[in-house]
């Protein structure tokens, strides 16, 4: 009895939705404050992402006549769970997972891979030509940053291996793992042969989210925002919270892939140190480009995904494999 | 609780969609300038967007031609309620100096109620400003008596 309960904590109040959707809601409205001052604006309230979800979840919903309904219905609510299925994966605080396994590395890795998948199959649904372009633009931008993200995922299982006496596996996917290894040895991001890997993953972090340099898919201007071109109203709402909560979920991760095993003690400080980071996260990843850059074009994305990114990821995981 | 929570939120965060029905440019420009940093509409949480059905204010500019008619009745009805429609400038209002022309076919009543209206040719920002404030507490209304 006592264990459901808990359980049912864990994904519904920490760190599972209440945790994420708070957290999601307060990046991604710092993230469009930040670019507004960087605009010389004044900005939306804080709380602005929030006020479009509820809206969102007012208006009416226009199911096109070619779509098929039960698809594009279901696909956002699909995404979504997938997404928060990911937080009880993440040891985000005090280094201990909600639930772990042996490879939640690459459960992560699949799950955030059907959430986009999802965002496809439900603009596929729509009928809509705009997705069409949409979808196949979010094809392209999801084979982009997969394989930097994957030879990512693959330096740090190996070096969080290499430096312990082997347990007979070449690498771990457990994120338990590595959250233990980097409280015996500092941070992964103090290991030289992995800082590339890290500035491989902050590229990763805008393009997976979908923020605005490499925001190929929802276009607003030239493909009418694309994938979300046919949607509106709750559904609608679903797939903006999706976008939010995302910008938390990668920012955590790379929290728990670099930044992890630093601790104060007191889970409190914890708890506040953990959200400024991501707040920083957000500032560096998502808000800075942004405010700086136009948006690329859908192969630019991918040219620069799989030469500068990919070789930056290839470069650190050369160097752990060899053993520096 | 919740609908309540919708209702405050409706004013708060109206996401604009621009139709050029013939329009000259210029009350486009204008629109333009209001959401720049300058008049920054997006402090009052307005945002463009790129597609009629994630809309819920319309701002029509232009005298409607004969060519825009259809796509404007078309895109206005893809518009999902609640919705409020702003005309921009004198054109979709009067026909402007193009009205008597047999190339336009307005004024933009004969096709859709309009809620607010903005003069000028062009309007000043501060009045597309003012204008556009209105139309979001127009928009809180209509959900209210959607509700009922």
């Amino acid at each position: 009895m006592n264990e459901l309960l808990l359980n049912l904590f864990y994904v519904l109040v920490f760190p599972g939705l209440l945790f994420c959707i708070l957290m999601g809601i307060l990046l991604a409205g710092l993230d469009r404050v930040w670019v507004a001052r960087m605009q010389r604006r004044v900005g939306p309230p804080l709380l602005q992402p929030w006020y479009d979800f509820l809206k969102c979840c007012g208006k009416e919903t226009i199911v096109p006549r070619h779509a098929k309904k039960a698809v594009y219905f279901a696909a956002p609510v699909i995404g979504f769970v997938a997404l928060m299925t990911i937080s009880l994966f993440l040891p985000v605080v005090n280094g201990r997972a909600a639930f772990s396994g042996t490879a939640d590395l690459v459960v992560i890795l699949y799950l955030l891979t059907l959430v986009s998948v999802c965002m496809m199959v439900g603009a596929s649904a729509t009928g809509s030509p705009f997705a069409g372009v949409g979808l196949s633009r979010e094809m392209v931008a999801m084979i982009s940053y997969e394989l930097p993200f994957v030879l990512v995922i693959l330096a740090v299982s190996r070096a969080t291996l290499s430096y312990d006496a082997g347990t007979g596996m070449p690498l771990t996917f457990s994120l338990q793992a590595i959250m233990e290894y980097q409280e015996a040895n500092g941070p992964l991001i103090t290991h030289w042969s992995l800082i590339p890997a890290a500035i491989a993953m902050l590229f990763v972090i805008p393009c997976e989210v979908g923020m605005h340099p490499f925001d190929v898919s929802e276009a607003e201007t030239e493909i009418c925002e694309g994938t979300l071109a046919e949607y509106s109203g709750p559904p609608l709402a679903v797939y903006k919270l999706t976008h939010m909560v995302k910008m938390y979920i990668m920012t955590a991760l790379f929290c728990v892939l670099f930044l992890g095993g630093l601790t104060t003690g007191i889970l409190f400080f914890d708890v506040v140190i953990f959200i400024l980071v991501c707040a920083l996260l957000t500032f560096v990843t998502m808000s800075l480009p942004h405010a700086v850059c136009a948006r690329f074009k859908t192969e630019q994305v991918f040219k620069f995904y799989w030469t500068v990114v990919a070789g930056l990821a290839a470069v650190s995981m050369i160097l752990v494999w060899l053993g520096l | 609780m919740f609908e309540k929570l919708i209702d405050n939120s409706m004013a708060k965060s109206p996401w604009i969609f621009h139709i050029n029905a013939g329009s000259c440019n210029g009350c486009d420009i204008e629109l333009v300038s209001v959401l720049t940093p300058r008049y920054d509409a997006e402090r009052l949480g307005f945002k463009l967007t790129g597609t009629p059905r994630q809309a819920d204010i319309v701002v029509v500019s232009g005298p409607i031609t004969v060519q825009t008619r259809d796509r404007l009745v078309r895109t206005l009805a893809q518009v999902p309620e609640p919705r409020v429609v702003v005309s921009l400038g004198s054109c979709p209002r009067s026909g402007n100096v193009f009205k008597g022309s047999y190339a336009i076919d307005g004024p933009l009543e004969k096709y859709t109620h309009v809620d607010v209206s903005v003069g000028g040719c062009t309007p000043k920002p501060e009045a597309i400003m003012a204008a556009l404030a209105q139309a979001a507490q127009i928009l809180a209304e209509k959900r209210k008596e959607m509700r009922k």
